[in-house]
């Protein structure tokens, strides 16, 4: 068969300009709100799991945290737990991914005249509106046990401001991950990622109390500076000094971990 | 045991208890041998733990300044932990073993086995002797780890088989509860959904932290923990003079639940039986 | 370059496709799912792609569809290239994948609500047209239920509504029917030719010849990532020619009667257990074949003659039967007639 020229015209109106990334992007955080209404069942566990681990935390390791002049052990973990469940949450996003790809209602997505930041940006914002609520819950339960706040409604505005960063770089690392391994796998890997990311900083105890080799790592790892920001206001004053080496952990870790998504997304278009 | 439910066909060629200690034992080497050919679902059971016992001995080694604590609990944070990890090393390990089980029963593979003209109690028990096998050497690694990390067995070598025995005793307690569930529920999801469980129960007992050192309702439900107590167990072997208390405490009580759970087991096997 | 761009839009056909191919895998194990497609679909007519499953249809829909990117090869599909100007033909084209890929916790509604937006239309012009969609395509009543309590027949007629909200000139169904009830095939045939009656270019892919014999003004046949046959079914009928005659005789008898029945014709290959031969001379060499065999001291069980059907033209161009062949029980090759299958190979 030749590529000749055949005598016919095509008709190229179209009615679609290509999309409103805005309004996409608007869509599709709706569309993931109503799946978690519409299933909470697959959201419920990380509701559940950051107000245990605070509870359990708070009461099994308590005296270690007060022992150390710390007031009640709720102003230690109520940050953790926050940040925390707010990554776990996330994580829903690289579920609800697989599943479309499973379904194959990706494909249609892929298929729209939409660009494919456009994409991206959709499920972490999706992340985002995902994470209010286990951060809300975990604040609640530390309010009614009684943490303090010595730094006023910073304190709060500092421990959402960490949750939802630690929320997205969650959201954006498993997002890099799914689109590479296109299985379950990409999250178990993740929520391994985040598990010790997380513990192997002052999770615990500070810096000072450490001993050893996670004294070490706990130094160098960005977490620790994050949890830093995240709990000044609930140890004392929000300062600048306790602020910026999170607020440039939190940049850079954005920074990278959009910049693995959005080439995940490239190479699953090839 | 009143719950005879061998196979006919087997009971006529040789005498049962034979028969259910020579099926036991073929089906503990095969399903020992399928555990340890799948070391990535082992993996969480060695890793998790260790990794607990490491991060809580670098966090609360400050501890070991109290006084109540190097008098009464343990000369340092690690000596204290080592109990904690194995209690967890083997409620993990008896759990995931469980799934397997229940999976076998999804996917149809149970059914076939009952098909077959081996004893069905051997069936149940040959998995919980496998659970016990895997535990004794999952103890015998965590102690070897320890020791060479620092930890010292104050009891000396009876109380190094005192700790094997009670992971021995509390694998075979779990496995048996697990069994009962998965054989019961038929569902891989349901024994998933109880590993939270194990581990809320886990965090509501002294496996982590002395339940000296709680407060309020944390430390009543710490008290009427049996785990809080059967770890207090193994934490002695590890810190004190041997005693008889240690024992009763580690063996004792995982024996009375082990009982409990193969009766549970054993008693939803029938059902199962009975429903198909 | 720009110049030959243009001029392709206002001259070229709809899809073409030029040495298409695309492996998976790499070195050794790449698998050629398609291998060197060459297809033109013209201007408004209904174009049937035809092959067993795993034969390279859907691959190669990818391929047009945007959704994969070719090894080797070049597509142009409503003028543009389907590599360097994805976007353009993503606006130009709509697709209805295999196993209608919707969200079964959605309503049909809601559904279309998003694929208006996600092809840039205004809220009020996406409303009206997913109110004219539902209507057209029967769903109103149930457009405010959740996807998941759909039948079959629904969801593919959900999912050819979402494929028709921006108006696409060119359609790409997957597979449209596989999997529906008798009715619900019907229904979604008169759908199909009532859209190509409007003017819209249609591609479909088939495992039903008579899905393709129904609605398809020409049909390409692909098998192991070839096309083997393109044309209009009537004309690939022609071209098989003779009637084909089907005997079944005792299995021990085979042989024998395969080489008697090769004096009459081409050997053909049948379903399992029957021999079969293209009748030179037409239906009146049936008398001469019973005679001769007969002669030969041969029962014959069963006695069955067919003109030329699209099966015969599958057949003949790929060696074996489409109905009821998977991957799993296609014939070997020496049931089919080696030599033959070599040579139309090689004609492609």
């Amino acid at each position: 068969m030749s590529n000749t020229i055949t005598e016919q015209t095509v008709n190229i109106r179209t009615i679609s300009d290509g999309a409103r990334p805005f309004e996409v992007v608007a869509i599709l955080v709706k569309r993931s709100m109503m799946r978690v209404r519409r299933m909470p069942s697959a959201f419920i566990p990380s509701l559940v799991m950051p107000v245990f681990q605070l509870i359990a935390f708070s009461g099994a390791f308590g005296f270690a945290v007060t022992s150390l002049g710390i007031k009640n052990a709720l102003d230690w973990y109520v940050p953790l737990n926050a940040m925390q469940g707010a990554s776990f949450g996330a994580l829903g996003v690289s579920f609800g991914l697989i599943n479309d790809m499973q379904t194959g209602f990706f494909d249609r997505i892929l298929m729209a005249p939409t660009p494919r930041w456009v994409t991206v940006v959709s499920s972490l914002a999706a992340a985002v509106v995902r994470c209010v609520v286990p951060i809300t819950f975990v604040v609640i339960v530390g309010y009614i046990g009684g943490m303090n706040t010595p730094g006023g409604f910073m304190a709060i505005v500092c421990v959402a401001i960490a949750s939802i960063a630690i929320a997205v770089v969650a959201a954006g690392f498993a997002l890099g991950l799914t689109f590479r391994m296109r299985n379950l796998g990409a999250a178990t890997l993740t929520q391994f990622a985040i598990f010790f990311t997380i513990f192997l900083s002052t999770s615990q105890v500070p810096l000072s109390a450490m001993s050893g080799w996670l004294r070490g790592v706990a130094r160098i790892n960005p977490m620790t500076n994050i949890l830093r920001f995240a709990r000044q206001g609930f140890l004392g004053d929000v300062t600048w000094e306790q602020s910026w080496g999170g607020i440039i952990a939190m940049a850079v870790l954005l920074i990278l971990t959009f910049i693995y998504a959005m080439t995940g997304i490239k190479k699953f278009d090839q | 045991m009143s719950v005879s439910i061998a196979d006919p066909k087997m009971m006529a060629s040789s005498s049962s208890a034979r028969s259910l200690l020579r099926h036991t034992f073929v089906l503990t080497r095969r399903s020992v041998v399928g555990r340890l050919r799948q070391p990535a679902v082992l993996a969480p059971a060695f890793i998790f733990p260790l990794f607990f016992a490491a991060l809580g001995s670098a966090s609360f080694n400050k501890l070991a300044s109290d006084p109540y604590f190097t008098a009464n609990i343990a000369t340092s944070f690690m000596n204290y932990a080592v109990a904690g990890a194995v209690l967890q090393g083997v409620l993990f390990g008896s759990t995931s073993a469980a799934g397997d089980l229940a999976t076998d029963i999804e996917q149809g593979f149970f059914e076939r086995l009952l098909a077959s003209p081996i004893s069905r109690t051997a069936i149940v028990l040959g998995r919980l002797a496998a659970s016990m096998v895997v535990a004794v050497v999952q103890v015998v690694i965590f102690m070897a780890i320890f020791v060479v990390a620092g930890a010292r067995i104050e009891s000396g070598p009876i109380g190094f088989i005192g700790l094997i025995g009670g992971g021995a005793l509390l694998a075979l307690a779990m496995s048996a509860m697990m069994a009962g569930l998965a054989i019961k529920s038929g569902s891989p999801e349901v024994v998933q959904g109880a590993f939270p469980l194990v581990f809320v129960l886990m965090f509501l007992s002294s496996a982590f932290f002395p339940r000296h050192y709680m407060k309020g309702w944390y430390r009543t439900v710490a008290d009427w923990n049996p785990l809080s107590h059967i770890v207090e167990g193994m934490q002695g072997f590890m810190n004190h003079e041997l005693s008889a208390s240690q024992f009763a405490k580690s063996w004792l009580i995982p024996f009375v639940l082990a009982v409990i759970g193969i009766a549970f087991a054993l008693r939803a096997l029938n059902n199962r039986l009975a429903a198909s | 370059m720009q110049e030959l761009v243009e001029y392709n839009l206002v001259t070229q056909a709809p899809i073409i496709a030029t040495g298409l191919s695309r492996s998976f895998g790499t070195g050794d194990n790449a698998i050629k799912a398609v291998d060197g497609v060459d297809l033109e679909v013209h201007q408004g007519e209904i174009f049937g792609f035809l092959g067993p499953n795993g034969a390279g249809k859907s691959t190669t829909v990818r391929m047009l569809t945007t959704l994969l990117k070719p090894s080797a090869g070049t597509a142009f599909v409503a003028g543009y290239d389907v590599v360097k100007d994805a976007d353009k033909v993503r606006r130009s084209i709509g697709v209805a994948l295999q196993d209608a890929a919707i969200d079964p916790l959605m309503t049909g509604r809601e559904l279309l609500t998003l694929q208006a937006v996600l092809y840039g239309l205004s809220k009020v012009a996406g409303k009206n047209r997913g109110e004219e969609l539902l209507e057209r395509v029967g769903l109103t009543a149930a457009a405010d239920r959740r996807v998941g309590t759909y039948s079959g027949g629904m969801r593919r007629r959900l999912d050819l509504a979402l494929s028709l909200v921006h108006e696409p000139t060119v359609l790409f169904l997957d597979e449209p029917t596989t999997g529906l009830d008798p009715m619900s095939r019907l229904t979604l045939w008169e759908e199909v030719k009532r859209l190509n009656a409007g003017g819209t270019t249609v591609l479909l892919t088939t495992q039903y010849l008579e899905e393709a014999d129904q609605l398809a003004d020409r049909i390409a046949i692909i098998d192991h990532g070839h096309i083997v046959r393109q044309g209009a079914p009537r004309e690939l009928k022609a071209l098989v020619g003779s009637p084909t005659l089907s005997i079944s005789v005792a299995s021990s008898e085979t042989d024998e009667a395969r080489s008697i029945l090769a004096r009459f014709g081409d050997l053909r290959p049948t379903s399992e257990g029957t021999l079969g031969v293209g009748l030179a001379r037409g239906a009146e060499d049936v008398a001469a074949v019973i005679r001769a065999l007969d002669e030969a001291g041969l029962k014959v069980r069963h006695l069955e003659l067919d003109e030329p059907s699209l099966d015969d033209v599958f057949a003949e161009a790929t060696g074996y039967r489409l109905e009821g062949a998977d991957a799993a029980n296609k014939p070997t090759e020496s049931e089919a007639a080696p030599e033959e299958k070599k040579s139309r190979r090689g004609r492609k």
